[in-house]
């Protein structure tokens, strides 16, 4: 990672309190139920559960007035990194507080108070055995059935993520054979290695930049042109995390990286493709934080702020939420005969986060638990009979949500809704 | 800093563990209070614990405990104003963001609220039901207990008037732990009524701008709100460019264009005379170029504020207007005729603008003043339109003479926004200084406070013992007050007296 925790002094102490990073947009804010946005904020309401409360730590560290406390590294890693505070913050405002927070976390890690211990776990895994599982590297593949025959070579590789290809193998299947039934070639790599969101997200960036290089360097041997995603994780770790812990923008970087759900929308806006069969059912739609405000490409920024807070050089590119991928999966639910879509309460770049990311579910699964219930029930409020998503991991913790509550409410990835309308 | 640990436990006690935590972590955060950082908190240290009580029982609890080992404690909630950092050594920060039940009565047009509900929670509530109240100009985050009860200053206050005079039956925690409830909730379970049976003690909440918690603390209030249009406002858009849409047949803005700052205010008075319109303000030109580069970066704003300093027209003033059908489109078409008319009595030139709303009904963006980087201080006057014009005029020409350091506000005018048909007017003058100048800000506040002495202004914040017979004996008897509620001194210490800016001055 280039940046440092002094880097970010601007940033941390640019924080004025004003709290609408907790509180979803007030021009979008429909009931006092839904109206708050940041899940550790929502749950222990503490002022340090909050990102103003994690600017005025990290101040605290720069200036040693403060350790890493047990409260601190609990409020610290049950953070998802959603990004809500941030897309909400620059709303008006200018401070990177998500790069503090993430730096905060690197920090926690370079002096030994973090990642947890089960994010530990973790990383010894995907260092043995390259995925988060600790599967045997050969059993990467196994999700491959017979029907699925990917290509020895094209110009897109579709780089599966651990979830799919270990734990659910239904997403990884589905999204092949979509893939097939559009004629669309495509390459699948026995060389991939966990794609490495949990290290980044637990501030584990030397283990991080060591999957980012080798992923990397697969693709080039590859000699596809674009790394083709279903999962929202691998999707923004592609686009945003590998180019930042470069020092790169992501326009610098030479590989595209596209999610199936743009892939698809455009087929069906260039009329290429049509869905066939009737679906019929209420969907609601949760955005996952890594595909919706957390997605806009990154550009890499070096420099000093300069009298009044005037960054020198000018940044080219700001990273407020507006240009996340919110309307290709929705257009996709809206062309299948049947579907209809009903929007919840917090959509967009104000989605609830479903609790899960940046290992979060792993170390405190009833925290995740329990944001992944408070989705439910704005699901439930719409009166859906499914929720459809993007992401691997925002499926599994929804669902087992829908389970421990003996809800009725379906969970679906969206290649598996994909997959029955072509099918 | 540290409380015993039987005091500590007692608190555990009332809350159980996980409300309660004397983790420096825990601390440090509620140690800085927002708004002109460096500035209003410059002497805040942090607490020796933080309790999120549920409920105004536990609240009473905890108060006694407080009393019981003589231990002071700030009651905050949202906490955005540096107000309530801890100013004292031993402090129980007593957040109270948990208590966020609320209650509508449509049929009355009340609604009863516990601090933890802000702005924006409460009028969507609102909108769902056809109903509406007025959003602060501190933004829609802020807490509809704490602002009711420290002024309630908003920019619909030029028809609805005042939040603090929307107070109807409260529920207040004293200062000893006893519950003090005041209006209809005294003898019944109903919160419709503000006054009596007994004595009124709203005044005290109110006091010059609230008590800040000196006084105790307000667990429930019920608040006047209002019947709204049957059209919707509209959300559009993605962060950072969402906007409410108005419906037109029943709102319509104008932008009218004086020549001077006192023919902008003559019509301000003459609109209050023709009671007509939902809000009434000036526009500063700081603020419409902050408005234009927000989302854009603080780049942005500086280079286009530059080069309009250039040829910028330091006399003309703009008001803002909100024409409002609000029991009919007549009315829509009554308001903007005689609207028409005045304008024309005072050599304004009118502007429609379009039918969007980031400020007033929501109030997403007020905090945006803070992006063009740099830390600001804002000098803030409640008194008339007219005053607005003396204390505009001497914070201009100090401004002048500081500048730099402060940044250049090309002398043009700041804000005056009238409130309650003109009746009263408030002026606020920006003044902006890099971080790393914050004596500059400083000293000019100083120069303000000299000019304040001389022309016999008030600002807000301000210590009001400066004043002597302008304020005639108020200290004084908030002294006696504050001795009588609160004898051990304990709640929110010194609270509601001393001023954060006048501590630091001296």
């Amino acid at each position: 990672m280039t940046l440092k925790l002094e880097d970010l002094r601007h940033d941390a102490s640019g924080c004025i309190r004003c709290s609408n990073c907790k509180f979803t947009e007030h021009i979008w804010m429909q009931s006092a139920r839904f109206g708050r946005q940041c899940p550790i904020s929502t749950r222990y309401a503490f002022n340090l559960y909050s990102a103003p409360g994690l600017m005025h730590s990290a101040l605290g560290i720069m200036d040693k007035k403060l350790e890493f406390t047990p409260k601190l590294l609990d409020a610290l890693f049950k953070c998802t990194l959603c990004g809500a505070c941030d897309v909400r913050c620059k709303r008006n405002l200018d401070p990177e507080i998500l790069s503090v927070i993430e730096v905060l976390k690197a920090k926690a890690v370079e002096v030994g108070k973090g990642p947890m211990p089960e994010h530990r776990v973790v990383t010894e895994n995907i260092e043995k055995r390259n995925n988060r599982y600790g599967s045997p590297y050969d059993n990467r593949l196994k999700w491959l059935t017979d029907d699925i025959k990917p290509a020895a070579k094209a110009d897109i590789l579709y780089f599966v993520g651990c979830v799919a290809s270990y734990a659910h193998n239904e997403i990884a299947q589905a999204t092949a054979r979509i893939l097939m039934r559009i004629n669309t070639d495509f390459m699948v790599s026995q060389d991939e290695w966990c794609c490495g969101y949990l290290l980044y997200s637990t501030g584990q960036v030397d283990s991080f930049s060591r999957q980012a290089e080798h992923n990397i360097e697969m693709l080039k041997k590859s000699g596809a042109k674009i790394v083709l995603v279903s999962c929202a994780e691998g999707y923004k770790t592609w686009k945003v995390d590998y180019p930042k812990v470069l020092g790169k923008s992501t326009d610098d970087m030479d590989l595209k990286v596209v999610h199936i759900v743009e892939y698809i929308d455009q087929l069906v806006k260039d009329d290429a493709l049509r869905f066939k069969n009737s679906i019929p059912m209420k969907v609601t739609y949760h955005d996952p934080c890594n595909l919706g405000r957390l997605s806009e490409p990154w550009y890499h920024w070096e420099g000093t702020y300069k009298r009044y807070g005037v960054p020198e050089p000018p940044k080219t590119f700001r990273r407020d939420g507006h240009a996340g991928v919110y309307e290709s999966p929705r257009d996709i639910l809206k062309a299948i005969p049947g579907i209809e879509l009903i929007e919840m309460e917090r959509a967009r770049d104000n989605a609830w986060c479903c609790g899960a990311g940046a290992g979060v579910e792993l170390a405190f699964p009833d925290f995740a638990l329990w944001a992944a219930s408070e989705r439910l029930e704005e699901a439930k409020a719409t009166g859906a009979e499914a929720i459809v998503t993007c992401c691997p991991t925002c499926k599994e913790v929804l669902h087992k949500a829908a389970q421990s509550r003996r809800e009725k409410i379906k969970v679906y990835d969206i290649t598996e809704i994909i997959l029955e309308a072509i099918s | 800093m540290s409380i015993s640990r039987e005091a500590y436990e007692a608190l555990q006690s009332i809350v159980g563990s996980e409300w309660v935590s004397d983790d420096p972590a825990i601390c440090i955060a509620d140690t800085k209070g927002g708004y002109a950082t460096g500035i209003v908190d410059i002497n805040a240290v942090p607490p020796a614990c933080s309790i999120q009580p549920g409920s105004a029982e536990e609240v009473q609890q905890i108060v006694k405990v407080a009393n019981r080992y003589k231990l002071p404690y700030v009651p905050t909630s949202t906490f955005f104003t540096g107000m309530c950092a801890p100013s004292v050594e031993n402090v129980i920060m007593m957040d109270l963001k948990r208590m966020a039940k609320f209650e509508i009565n449509d049929k009355d047009l009340y609604a009863i609220i516990e601090p933890g509900i802000s702005f924006s929670m409460l009028q969507a509530e609102l909108f769902r039901r056809g109903l509406f109240t007025f959003v602060p100009t501190c933004g829609a985050h802020a807490s509809v207990l704490a602002n009711h009860i420290h002024c309630g200053d908003a920019p619909l206050a030029w028809r609805m008037g005042l939040g603090y005079r929307r107070i109807l039956a409260t529920e207040w925690v004293l200062p000893d732990g006893e519950m003090l409830k005041l209006g209809s909730r005294a003898y019944l379970k109903d919160y419709f009524w503000g006054e009596g049976p007994g004595p009124d003690l709203r005044a005290l909440l109110r006091g010059n701008e609230g008590h800040e918690g000196g006084l105790g603390t307000v667990t429930k209030i019920a608040v006047k709100i209002f019947p709204f249009i049957p059209e919707k406002l509209e959300p559009q858009g993605v962060s950072p460019r969402t906007t409410l849409k108005l419906p037109e047949s029943r709102m319509k803005w104008y932008n009218i264009a004086f020549p001077t700052r006192e023919k902008a205010v003559d019509f301000m008075y003459e609109m209050g005379r023709c009671e007509i319109a939902l809000m009434v303000s000036t526009i500063p030109p700081l603020f419409r170029y902050v408005a234009r580069s927000r989302g854009l970066g603080a780049s942005t704003f500086w280079e286009k504020w530059t080069r309009f300093g250039e040829t910028a027209n330091k006399d003309a003033m703009d008001v803002r207007v909100l024409i409002f059908g609000w029991t009919s489109e007549k009315q829509l078409a009554y308001e903007e005729r005689v609207l028409m008319d005045v304008i024309a009595d005072f050599d304004g030139v009118a502007r429609p603008a379009p039918p969007f709303d980031e400020s007033n009904f929501m109030s997403a963006d007020a905090v945006c003043s803070w992006f063009i980087g740099g830390r600001f201080l804002s000098e803030v006057y409640f008194e008339s339109l007219d005053c607005g014009l003396h204390t505009e005029r001497g914070i201009r020409e100090i401004s002048r003479k500081r500048t730099p350091p402060l940044a250049d506000t090309w002398d043009t005018p700041m804000l005056w926004a009238g409130y309650e048909f003109a009746h009263l007017g408030k002026q606020e003058y920006l003044n902006y200084a890099d971080e790393s100048e914050l004596d500059a800000l400083r000293v000019h506040e100083q120069d303000c406070r000299e000019m304040d002495l001389k022309i016999g202004a008030y600002a807000i914040m301000e210590d009001t013992r400066m004043f002597g017979k302008a304020w005639y004996n108020y200290n004084q008897k908030m002294q006696e007050l504050k001795n009588i509620f609160d004898p051990n001194n304990l709640s929110n210490p010194p609270k509601p007296l001393e001023r954060p800016l006048h501590e630091k001055k001296s």
